[in-house]
């Protein structure tokens, strides 16, 4: 994840996203930077912390299939400059949209839910944590 | 230093050149005072006889980004592919579980098998691919068609004739049918047979082991060696003989899968370090012997370092003098796995002790493979006396292996001969540098066309980086339209954003087949051609400019 490159291609990625949001003539900016958030944090849920284990075969006999990606990345190291670079691009795409949003009540309420949703399986106290049993096998 | 086996009025002479001939390697000692190692010796002009010339060169960023946009978009058909095939959508080619067995807790995890399913069998036909003829500098290719994207293959019944081989690692040409050369060969498999069924501390020692041995020595210039049937085996049964629990091994980062696996098996602790880097080796070894063992903080029982002779995925050279230099300033043990190396470099193909002016005693453990410049199979350990007699009565292979057998080691024989230059001809030598030649011509002309290449400029492993998933299949499909056969490797054999293609450059190539080659792989400039025209005519426009 800190290869060279990725860091600058997951901001590429991200803006795509939103050009291609704006460009939709029917969502208004405010709705675009809402959508934008939403469903980059929707992404990065399902890839970071729902999936499971490795599309490829490992030489380390299955250690990591019982692990998300968020928990196999450095090897379980935290703090480490991906982890920081992964935790902060949620935080800045929703001050922008708070921003661009102007504080309305219902985008601030799906924007900060979402946000959470995306936060909170960062948390290191979180590693390997699985609540309610969900996601576990 | 002068030429070991001079040919003098037509008859070969063996200047019997002592490998530990201190006066002439100069490193050591001078007017008999011994040089210390300079901190960070990584240009030291007393430690390496040439320049020692390694290229890593990083991709441009919009390569990365390219790269990893590329696996994106795979990764994202992927995920559709695998949603229609379970929706039914799609046909289902790989196995699945019957249905009266969906209930229960599923086999496999299918996620493993992601990058194979969707991104490895799109592009399978570029590997496995059958040859009906000798793996020369030029063979056969069966040829085959598929009707499901990969899924099965069919022969058409032709064959493809005189496709250049760029992927076996042939360094010296010795894969060759030549009824005269191969006479001995032929002999023995009529004598002994093709088997020996028994191990070699049963019945499974003849006397063409021992001429082996000996000559493996003679040719290394070693007190003794010892020959295994298999040289994967040599490293992964040889390992945990000579180190057990209490040791410590200390491993390159890019150290071939027989290596790891001898390692793991042996149940010693293993530590890596960065690849080729001595100090990050020389921090290791401080804090193995400053803090000893993890929790009861004993010294080490012995401190073992493993590394390769050439890489085969970088093609790069260890630093062999550093190396030593540390692990007699430490009292390490080094353990040199030449696979790739012997044979190949050199300046009469005795490997990378050879090719850095050293003396064999400073390797404890020389190991080697047959495999890739003797054209055999089967692998060697090689070193004092002591420990090859250890080896004898305690490695695995000697007790549970059967013994390598007596036409293989007849080839081994006949081109160590060869080589040599024992059976008359100057034939051995000129095969060595033939491939010198060829070494040096193929990366300059990569070069100057402006691809990236990486490793020393004296190493015959060639890897061309393409990066872009798609270039892997790209390229080599291309390249076998032209006749010709190359190894692609990608994700996850390197790391993910150095896909590449390796050429092992041959003495058996002809300078017609190193042109056709780079004339085709110039063609193939890969999408991105306006930079490369630009970095290769700022290159041209430099080197005229120079002249």
């Amino acid at each position: 994840m800190n290869s060279r490159g990725m860091w600058l291609t997951y901001a590429l990625g991200v803006g795509m996203l939103h050009i291609v949001l704006l460009s939709i003539p029917f969502f208004s900016v405010p709705v675009a930077w809402t959508l934008t958030n939403v469903i980059h944090n929707l992404g990065m849920y399902v890839f970071l912390h729902a999936v499971k284990g490795t599309p490829f075969e490992t030489p380390d006999q299955g250690k990591a299939r019982l692990l998300t990606h968020w928990e196999q990345l450095d090897y379980g190291v935290q703090f480490t400059s991906s982890r920081k670079f992964f935790t902060i691009s949620p935080i800045i795409l929703y001050f922008l949209a708070s921003f661009y949003t102007k504080y309305d009540p219902t985008h601030f309420i799906l924007n900060t839910t979402s946000l959470l949703t995306v936060l909170i399986p960062k948390l290191p106290q979180l590693h390997g944590v699985r609540i309610f049993g969900i996601n576990k096998y | 230093m002068a030429n070991p086996s001079a040919v003098c009025n037509g008859h070969l002479h063996h200047h019997h050149q002592k490998q530990n001939n201190l006066l002439k390697s100069g490193i050591y000692k001078k007017n008999g005072i011994t040089k210390g190692m300079k901190k960070n010796g990584i240009s030291n002009g007393t430690l390496y006889k040439k320049t020692f010339i390694e290229h890593f060169e990083q991709a441009p960023m919009y390569v990365a980004v390219l790269t990893f946009l590329g696996f994106g978009v795979g990764t994202v058909f992927g995920y559709l592919r695998d949603f229609m095939r379970a929706w039914g959508l799609e046909k289902r080619n790989v196995a699945a579980e019957r249905e009266q067995q969906k209930d229960f807790v599923p086999l496999y995890q299918d996620f493993e098998n992601f990058y194979t399913r969707n991104l490895y069998m799109r592009i399978r036909d570029n590997w496995n691919r059958p040859i009906c003829s000798v793996p020369g500098p030029q063979f056969d290719l069966m040829e085959r068609v598929t009707d499901d994207y990969n899924w099965t293959f069919r022969f058409t019944g032709r064959t493809i004739k005189n496709v250049i081989n760029m992927g076996s690692y042939n360094y010296l040409g010795f894969a060759e049918t030549d009824v005269n050369a191969l006479k001995t060969v032929t002999i023995e498999l009529q004598k002994y047979g093709t088997g020996i069924c028994s191990t070699r501390q049963e019945m499974g020692t003849l006397d063409k082991h021992v001429e082996l041995e000996k000559l493996v020595a003679k040719f290394l210039g070693v007190e003794d060696a010892m020959v295994f049937g298999m040289g994967f085996a040599t490293n992964s049964m040889n390992i945990p003989a000579l180190v057990g629990k209490g040791c410590l091994i200390l491993s390159d980062e890019l150290n071939h899968t027989s290596l790891v696996l001898g390692a793991r098996l042996s149940g010693a602790t293993i530590r890596i370090f960065k690849h080729n880097n001595m100090q990050s080796l020389e921090k290791l070894l401080r804090d193995a012997i400053i803090y000893g063992q993890p929790r009861s903080r004993r010294a080490w029982r012995k401190i073992i370092i493993l590394v390769e002779g050439i890489y085969s995925m970088e093609g790069s050279i260890v630093r062999l003098p550093e190396i030593v230099l540390l692990k007699k300033k430490y009292k390490a043990y080094l353990y040199l796995d030449e696979a790739h190396s012997i044979g190949a470099v050199g300046a009469t193909g005795r490997g990378v002790v050879e090719y850095f002016g050293m003396s064999p005693d400073d390797v404890d453990v020389l190991m080697g493979t047959f495999t890739k410049s003797f054209g055999a199979a089967g692998g060697y350990i090689a070193g004092k006396k002591d420990l090859v007699d250890f080896l004898r009565t305690h490695s695995h292979s000697a007790v549970y292996a059967t013994s390598m057998c007596p036409p293989v080691a007849e080839q081994i024989i006949r081109a160590m001969k060869c080589l040599m230059g024992l059976d008359g001809t100057t034939q051995g030598l000129q095969r060595v540098r033939q491939l010198g030649k060829n070494t040096r011509y193929f990366r300059r002309r990569l070069h100057e066309m402006g691809f990236i290449i990486y490793g020393n400029d004296d190493s015959p492993v060639v890897p061309l980086l393409l990066f872009m998933p798609g270039k892997i299949g790209a390229f080599a499909r291309r390249m076998l339209k032209k006749n010709i056969g190359v190894v692609v490797v990608g994700f996850p054999a390197t790391p993910i954003t150095e896909s590449r293609a390796r050429f092992c450059v041959s003495a058996a190539h002809t300078r017609e087949m190193l042109d056709t080659l780079l004339l085709f792989t110039g063609d193939q400039d890969m999408g991105v051609d306006l930079f490369k025209v630009l970095l290769s005519s700022i290159r041209l426009l430099k080197i005229h400019r120079e002249l």
